[in-house]
């Protein structure tokens, strides 16, 4: 219970904070770290347009992804605590629903009949199949590892004792961050500013979404950030931990996780649309990596 | 002894690479000759013993050192010869003396070094001085032969250094430090076969660089033909016979261990293929230098064959090298002259060869049947042991494809030859033939028949020290 | 520790084979310098002081410091496009890099009988193929040299895996050979750009048959 309710509360602040580092980065003030909210909230008050091209998929598609989203926070555990629902192989259902939500988007985006629109899905389709093998490599290590099958028991043995741990520690925390961004349709693989069609791919999907529907899907992104922020700071919060001491643990590492989030944004650019499935296959190669370095240190191979 | 040599071996380049005039630069080369002699004479005294800790004066090193003295003479005199012919730019003929002295010394004492590592690094000189060789005429071709040479050759002595670092960690588990040759033969048995096979592996491929063989032989058809005459013989010869040493010297170590047939596989794996490769290119190549390149990886495929199969193999293996190493430098003395004549090294360019250079052309004409091993040539006794051993050791399908091959082969350079000797070629121009001396052909005279003379009727000492060579290969039954 | 500086070698490995510029590829090779000293100076504390004073002179010095510095030299004179240009797209290179890394693993893994060295022969197989594979993989000829001096940092790795009890004869070998063959090969670099005026390995295509 206690981690759905830090998720929610971290996912109430964590795109503004990412927006103020990018307008501070800039050298600018940048608008206020709730003015995201206020955004999605005005929306909800809006009134939805529907095309005439689109059909039911359409209508449900955001609901549902907003609704799988929910059902994957509540797998993810904090320090003591499990998850609301917690059961051996549930990182496996936690990729899984993501997926089914991100595949509702896609046909609903196809749904439209726009061109750019099936473009973005194409594209979306593409990163998160070579994301999907450097998740489950990454997660599977940390399963070997501990030998133990869901997220709650893994973060509760995962204990780091010599240089080696450290380095595969220190590795998995940058593979989850890079496959956050990646996730969330940000830099360096998608950039959320752009306002060409053609280097769109993420924010070309939700072209023709207005209303209520908009501000569920925009929710939904603040939602997963906090979601996979919650997953770093599991790596660090260890078990028998106070409650006073975990808790502003995890929102530090929330508010750090969005600061870093938005210098990525500010310093890099997108890279070359060719460049991105290499990229984030290069992420595949060093959780493969990790998964050797597992097995080296448990002497399964020599 | 050793120790002596090498310095004075490195004073005399020296000196070569500085001299300005052509007197000091003689001396010197008569100087280098005399020291070499001297060196094959004193480890031919002092059979079986050791120098300087690294190097022992073994059967099989003191006849390689034996064909290094007797055909680098004929070596410098070419060499002497070749200068004659153009202009003398003292910097370019002493970087070539230089190299040559360095490449000779570094070969004698690769040759009777009895440390692993120690052959592996007067190899890796042999590979700085040929490539100084390869480039003495400076153009594109060369320099593109130069540096493929040189990368090639680098990357397989780290080959071949990758080898000996599997071996002594094989050592290392048993409590083993020796590298040297003596101490590998006793300890290989005890070994984890793994590892022996990956070493072997590794050393075997990166010697073939040197020894041309499949797969890195191409390095060594480009410095040939991009070589001057006279250093490409000695690469043709001498350099090959130090890859023969390196493969065969790790052959010796893993013939007493349970992976003998798999290395027995491996080598005739090479050879064959090696036979294969060269028939396909000679019967395509025009290019006279590289066709002869061609033919030596045939021989080196034909000696592995040999060692491969056991039994009267090794001593026809041992003969076939020691004959070709005097057989094919007098084609690249030959081949030189009749660049002299034509200008040009290309089949189509060369004609009626008889009637611009007799002698020349009759060293080309008994050259021929020498090389393809026609009776009387000795070589003809050697190839005829190999095949029997091959025929005795039961692999018939291998003896029929290799005397497919050679017949392709003998077809194609016959085919070639005999062009180049009686059939005039068009388009050339009869005036301003450069005379040569008869007494120039002289040399390859003498060496045609050595081969023959050491087929025939081979002296006892010779015999006697191939034996010997091959003491350490298990005898079949 | 070893373990961890020879699992971030083999992650530069990785990286070595998606970058683009030339300039990466040589901060990759002093990176890797700086990291093998690091492995040399923990795993041979024990040995000689002259040896180790040798063998770490012979990673800094020359790995770290002279041979990038050399590169850079040769890059500069020859005015040579900044572009490594692959002949395969930069994402069948990473899968194939990926698959040589595992492979290795699995290779060290069949190698070997006790736990301590798996990690040496991996990191030491994944360097040599690595090398191999940038070498047949590039169009320029001053990443062939790159590729070699990848495959050396292997050799390297290696002779560390084979102990302590190293000979100095062989640590002399080594150093002979990165000496001489990158002095070398980097004179003739020069050559060619005076010849040639086009560093493609395209252009050394005269000799065939």
């Amino acid at each position: 219970m206690i981690s759905f309710m830090l998720i929610i509360t971290a996912s109430l602040f964590f795109t503004g904070i990412v927006i103020r580092t990018k307008s501070i980065f800039s050298g600018r003030k940048g608008p206020g770290v709730f003015q995201p909210l206020r955004d999605i909230w005005r929306l909800f008050r809006k009134g939805v347009v529907y095309s005439e091209t689109t059909s039911f998929i359409f209508r449900i598609a955001p609901s549902i992804y907003f609704a799988t989203v929910i059902t994957a926070i509540l797998l993810i555990p904090f320090g003591d605590q499990p998850g609301i629902m917690s059961f051996p192989g549930d990182f496996v259902f936690f990729a899984y629903v993501l997926a089914l939500g991100k595949f509702f988007m896609i046909i609903s985006a196809m749904d439209t009949g726009s061109s750019f629109e099936g473009m973005g899905a194409s594209r979306e389709a593409l990163y998160s199949l070579l994301a999907e093998p450097a998740f489950f490599i990454l997660m599977g290590s940390f399963a070997l590892f501990t030998g133990q099958t869901s997220f709650f028991e893994i973060f509760q043995s995962l204990h780091f004792e010599s240089y080696i741990s450290y380095t595969l520690g220190a590795l998995g925390t940058f593979i989850f961050i890079v496959l956050a961004m990646i996730e969330n349709s940000r830099m360096p693989v998608d950039d959320p500013k752009t306002h060409l069609e053609l280097t769109m791919v993420h924010e070309v999907m939700i072209l023709d979404n207005s209303g209520f529907d908009l501000g569920l899907i925009l929710h939904t992104t603040n939602l997963k950030f906090a979601m996979y922020g919650a997953l770093i700071a599991n790596i660090f919060i260890s078990p028998g931990m106070a409650l006073y001491y975990s808790i502003p643990l995890f929102i530090g590492v929330e508010i750090l996780f969005a600061i870093v989030a938005g210098a990525i944004e500010s310093f890099m650019a997108r890279f070359r649309m060719n460049h991105n499935p290499q990229f984030i296959f290069t992420l595949t190669s060093i959780s493969i990596l990790i998964f050797l370095g597992v097995l080296l240190m448990l002497g399964r191979i020599s | 002894m050793i120790g002596i040599y090498l310095i004075l071996s490195f004073v005399l380049s020296l000196i070569l690479f500085f001299a300005q005039k052509r007197i000091i630069s003689y001396f010197a080369v008569w100087s280098f000759i005399l020291l070499q002699w001297v060196l094959t004479v004193h480890a031919f005294n002092r059979r079986d013993l050791a120098s300087l800790e690294y190097f022992t004066f073994d059967p099989l090193s003191l006849i390689l050192l034996g064909i290094l003295s007797i055909v680098c003479v004929p070596a410098f005199y070419h060499s002497y010869v070749f200068f004659n012919n153009r202009k003398d730019i003292p910097r370019q003929r002493g970087i070539y003396y230089a190299a040559m002295v360095i490449l000779i010394a570094s070969l004698s004492a690769a040759y009777l070094s009895n440390h692993l590592a120690v052959t592996w690094i007067f190899v890796e000189l042999t590979t700085l001085s040929t490539s100084a060789l390869v480039y003495h005429n400076r153009n594109e071709r060369t320099l593109e032969a130069t540096w493929k040479y040189i990368f090639v050759c680098s990357i397989s002595i780290t080959l071949v250094f990758v080898g000996i670092l599997f071996l002594s960690i094989a050592l290392q588990h048993q409590g083993f430090k020796e590298l040297s040759y003596q101490a590998l033969i006793i300890d290989a048995p005890l070994l984890n076969p793994f590892w022996l096979k990956l070493a072997f592996l590794f050393i075997f491929t990166g010697f073939t660089a040197k020894a041309g063989l499949v797969p890195m032989y191409t390095v060594g058809i480009d410095a040939k033909d991009k070589a001057p005459g006279p250093a490409g013989a000695l690469l043709a010869s001498v350099l090959v016979n130090v890859g023969f040493l390196g493969i065969f010297r790790i052959y010796e170590v893993m013939a007493n261990t349970s992976i003998a047939q798999w290395a027995n596989t491996i080598l005739v794996i090479g050879g064959l293929i090696s036979i294969f490769v060269s028939a396909v290119y000679i019967l395509r190549v025009k290019n006279l230098k590289r066709m002869l390149a061609y033919s030596g990886v045939e021989h080196m495929g034909i000696v592995m064959l040999g060692v491969a199969s056991g039994g009267a193999g090794y001593y026809a293996a041992i003969l076939h090298l020691v004959l070709h190493s005097f057989a094919k430098p007098a084609l690249f003395f030959q081949v030189d002259q009749v660049y002299r004549i034509y200008r040009s090294k290309s089949i189509y360019d060369i004609g009626n060869y008889f009637a611009y250079n007799t002698p020349g052309a009759m060293v080309l004409l008994f050259a021929f049947f020498i090389i393809t091993a026609m009776p009387p040539s000795g070589m003809f006794i050697s190839e005829f042991l190999i095949f029997r051993s091959i025929f005795e050791s039961g692999k018939i399908w291998l003896l029929i494809l290799v005397l497919l091959f050679l017949t392709l082969i003998i077809w194609s350079l016959g085919k070639n030859i005999f062009k180049m000797l009686f059939i005039r070629t068009l388009g050339f121009k009869e005036e301003n033939i450069k005379k040569i001396h008869p007494a120039e052909s002289l040399s390859q005279f003498m060496l045609l028949a050595l081969v023959v003379y050491l087929g025939l009727n081979p002296p006892v000492e010779l015999v006697n020290l191939i034996h010997d060579a091959t003491q350490h290969l298990p005898r079949k039954i | 520790m070893t373990n961890t500086l020879l699992i971030i070698l083999i992650i530069s490995l990785i990286y070595m084979v998606v970058a683009n510029r030339l300039y990466t590829y040589i901060a990759i090779l002093a990176f890797q310098g700086v990291a093998l000293f690091g492995v040399a100076f923990i795993e041979l504390i024990e040995i000689s002081v002259i040896n180790l004073i040798f063998i770490l002179f012979e990673t800094i010095v020359f790995k770290a410091i002279a041979i990038p510095v050399f590169l850079n030299y040769v890059i500069k004179r020859n005015n040579l496009t900044r572009e490594a240009e692959p002949f395969v797209s930069n994402f069948i290179s990473v899968v194939i890099i990926t698959g040589i890394i595992i492979g290795s693993f699995l290779l060290s893994n069949t190698l070997h009988e006790d736990q301590l060295k798996g990690i040496f022969f991996a990191a030491a197989l994944s360097s040599l193929f690595t090398g191999l594979y940038i070498i047949v993989s590039r169009r320029k000829i001053i990443t062939h040299v790159m590729g070699f001096l990848i495959i050396e940092n292997g050799v390297f790795v290696l002779s560390l895996a084979a102990g302590s009890e190293m000979p100095m004869v062989v640590n002399v070998g080594i150093m002979l050979d990165i000496f001489v063959s990158v002095l070398l090969l980097g004179i003739f670099v020069n050559r060619i750009g005076d010849v040639l005026k086009e560093h493609d390995s395209e252009q050394l295509r005269q000799l065939r048959d």
